[in-house]
């Protein structure tokens, strides 16, 4: 057996033209769950007990099933109920809903988390709700959140992968067109996986860079 | 002349810049209690751990009946192999302050397991001795129940029953009723007592100065690091006395005082 | 949604209860392995942990999946689909799991290794007999939270060409032009299998004996 790398590796603006269009999609989408997600938590925290038990139900559904059938169903089932979406918006809107329910538990852990006495002695010295808010409960609560927040863009990345089996351009269904077009199918993903090995672990190490300054801000 | 049970020969120990021991020589002989005293910090739990080589002397040699523990003799001052270690170790008990009791096995579980796998005895045979050790610190009743459900107490008598059940010759005792309510103690120092009477060799590092006086046959008392005092309870107590042994003393009776009243 | 569609449904996630389980425990010993190699005190065997963890965490599941069912063939090994699955969801869950019991190895008291030392027993010895059951009651709900991550993952392995619950599912809506609700039954089932493991994990979390602090 041999293998030929080179023949994938001609197709380099390809190649990266996928890679920008997973990380357009892991951006957008993550960008869009946090702040999803992040209205979902305050909803919950604030909203009332009515909000909260309405709000649990489609949280925990998300959580409790895989991604692969929460996009199919968007996608495929989608036309049926007149929701006719191109792959990447589904693709985009997919993770998007799927990465905010498990951002709205994160920030739901992160509210729980910032200690009552803290909002007691923000109420005592006479701030207002909005107030204690943005000054209190958000910064504390940034650090806390800050590591499982980037863990899970981190497993937003690798999700978008699935994308390619709603057909979305992204780098995992751009890599495999071009496998089968040079009959090359193994060397192919050999390249899929050390791009995204080495975009993970770049993400990871951006992850501790970001950590490590904003708790030396905050000591 | 036979070897002492324990033989501590110029030993010297550094933790980084600190002098934790500052070259200590001791004999312990078999069938006499030594019972380690001195003020926190004064290395004593040091040089207990170092006579389990569970810390390395920097300097000095320690041997148990006469062969070596953790560095071979000679010229070059080598560790010894792992297997050479456990044969030697094979020989000593250690009851630690804080029980050590393995968390995921019953009382029975913690003193058979070493038997079954080190010893290579048969369940069955390990669990009726375990029984009978358990048994002999009065827990045989409880020989199924998890550390988490026994009390302090019971739990360092289950220590004690695991590290007799392997048939030492000499037990080690690192202030092994300093985590325990006061009403708890004395369980635990009757199990000693009584072995001690059995003719075991022992170390006791303690803060039970009462203890100490009525079984040990030997007191060393360490400050700073060295050994200050090695000798009899009587000569220990009653004897002109040296200032820091005094001073140490006087605030165990000042302690004990407040606990009157 | 018949009760015929139904039923393959269910018929089929039995399959996907098969994959996933078989593959937590295989995940599991394998890392309890390569916590083994990490701690070994070789710096060799603790490279190689560390990169076999970093890549399959840091490779999608279904590019691991593609890559371990075409590589096979081409070095001269065929297995049967539900093997290949098992190898790759295993070989993913271990890299997982390696990290979670991490935290448990590092959470063993020295007191309770030091005890098993004297005990006689070789560094092997207390690795399986001491630290590992202890690091594994410590992670003990990581375990159950792992297990559900990987049911839901077991969806993927459609990509190796074994028939489990979401195989099934885009079979049928292929066939009767119904996805939407076949889609969200087999959700409905996920959803309801997780739910089970869920509640059997936090019994079996309560009835774990001797947990410190309990």
């Amino acid at each position: 057996m041999s293998f030929d790398f080179a023949v994938i590796l001609a197709k380099l603006p390809q190649i990266l033209s996928g890679l920008g269009v997973t990380i357009l999609i892991w951006v957008g989408g993550t960008f869009a769950a946090v702040v999803l997600g992040f209205v979902v938590a305050t909803l919950r925290r604030f909203g009332g007990r009515g909000i909260e038990v309405i709000l649990r139900a489609p949280i925990e559904i998300l959580r409790g099933t895989p991604f692969l059938v929460q996009i199919f169903l968007l996608y495929f089932g989608g036309p049926y109920i007149g929701l006719r979406l191109d792959p990447w918006l589904a693709g985009l809107l997919g993770i998007s809903i799927y990465g905010a329910a498990y951002y709205a538990e994160i920030f739901r852990a992160g509210f729980q988390s910032v200690p009552v006495g803290h909002v007691e002695a923000a109420e005592c010295a006479g701030l207002s709700r909005n107030q204690i808010i943005t000054a209190i409960l958000l910064p504390e609560m940034a650090l806390l959140v800050l590591p499982p927040a980037l863990n899970m863009s981190v497993i937003l990345l690798k999700e978008t992968a699935l994308l390619s089996l709603i057909t979305v351009p992204e780098l995992t269904m751009t890599v495999q067109a071009i496998g089968s077009q040079q009959y090359a199918f193994v060397e192919s993903l050999v390249i899929l996986a050390l791009v995204y090995w080495a975009l993970v672990e770049l993400a990871n190490w951006l992850g501790r860079y970001a950590e490590r300054n904003l708790s030396k801000l905050s000591a | 002349m036979t070897d002492p049970a324990i033989n501590v020969s110029h030993v010297s120990k550094q933790f980084g810049e600190t002098q934790v021991l500052r070259d200590i020589s001791m004999q312990v002989e078999a069938g006499k209690v030594s019972c380690l005293i001195g003020p926190s910090g004064s290395g004593k739990s040091t040089l207990l751990r170092c006579m389990a080589f569970l810390e390395q002397a920097t300097s000095g040699s320690i041997h148990i009946e006469g062969e070596p523990l953790g560095f071979t003799d000679g010229p070059q001052r080598r560790r010894q192999s792992p297997a050479e270690l456990r044969r030697v170790r094979s020989r000593i008990g250690m009851v630690f302050q804080q029980f050590n009791l393995w968390p995921h096995m019953t009382a029975l579980g913690n003193v058979a397991i070493a038997l079954r796998k080190v010893r290579g005895m048969s369940r069955s045979d390990a669990e009726d001795r375990a029984m009978a050790q358990l048994d002999k610190v009065g827990l045989k009743e409880r020989a199924h129940h998890y550390p988490a459900q026994l009390s302090g107490g019971q739990q360092q008598r289950v220590a004690i029953a695991r590290a007799l059940a392997l048939d030492p010759t000499i037990m080690l005792f690192d202030e092994p009723t300093s985590a325990l309510d006061p009403e708890l103690t004395g369980e635990v120092l009757n199990v000693m007592r009584q072995l001690a009477s059995e003719g075991m060799t022992m170390v006791v590092v303690t803060h039970e100065i009462g203890f100490a006086a009525s079984v040990g046959n030997r007191i060393a008392f360490l400050d700073g690091g060295r050994l200050l005092f090695h000798d009899t309870p009587q000569a220990v107590f009653a004897a002109p006395r040296e200032p820091r042994l005094e001073q140490f003393l006087d605030t165990y009776l000042d302690r004990g005082a407040s606990m009157l009243k | 949604m018949t009760w015929k569609l139904f039923s393959l449904l269910l018929e089929a996630s039995l399959m996907t209860i098969l994959v996933s389980a078989v593959s937590i425990l295989m995940g599991l010993v394998m890392a309890i392995v390569l916590s083994g190699l990490r701690m070994s005190g070789s710096r060799v065997a603790d490279a190689g942990a560390g990169v076999f963890i970093s890549f399959f965490r840091g490779v999608p599941l279904l590019v691991q999946l593609l890559l371990i069912f075409n590589l096979l063939p081409v070095i001269g090994i065929t297995l049967p689909s539900l093997a290949t699955a098992i190898i790759g969801l295993s070989l993913c869950t271990a890299a997982y799991q390696a990290e979670n019991l991490r935290g448990g190895f590092e959470g063993v008291a020295p007191g309770l290794i030091e005890s098993a030392e004297m005990a006689g027993f070789t560094r092997m010895q207390s690795f399986i007999y001491i630290r590992t059951p202890i690091a594994l009651r410590m992670t003990f709900p990581a375990l159950v939270n792992e297990a559900i991550l990987i049911l839901k993952a077991s969806s993927l392995v459609s990509v190796v060409g074994l028939i489990e619950l979401t195989k099934m599912a885009q079979n049928l809506s292929a066939s009767t032009y119904r996805p939407l609700p076949i889609f969200a039954a087999a959700g409905v089932i996920y959803l309801a299998i997780n739910l089970v493991v869920a509640a059997i994990g936090q019994r079996a979390e309560n009835a774990l004996p001797g947990l410190p602090g309990k």
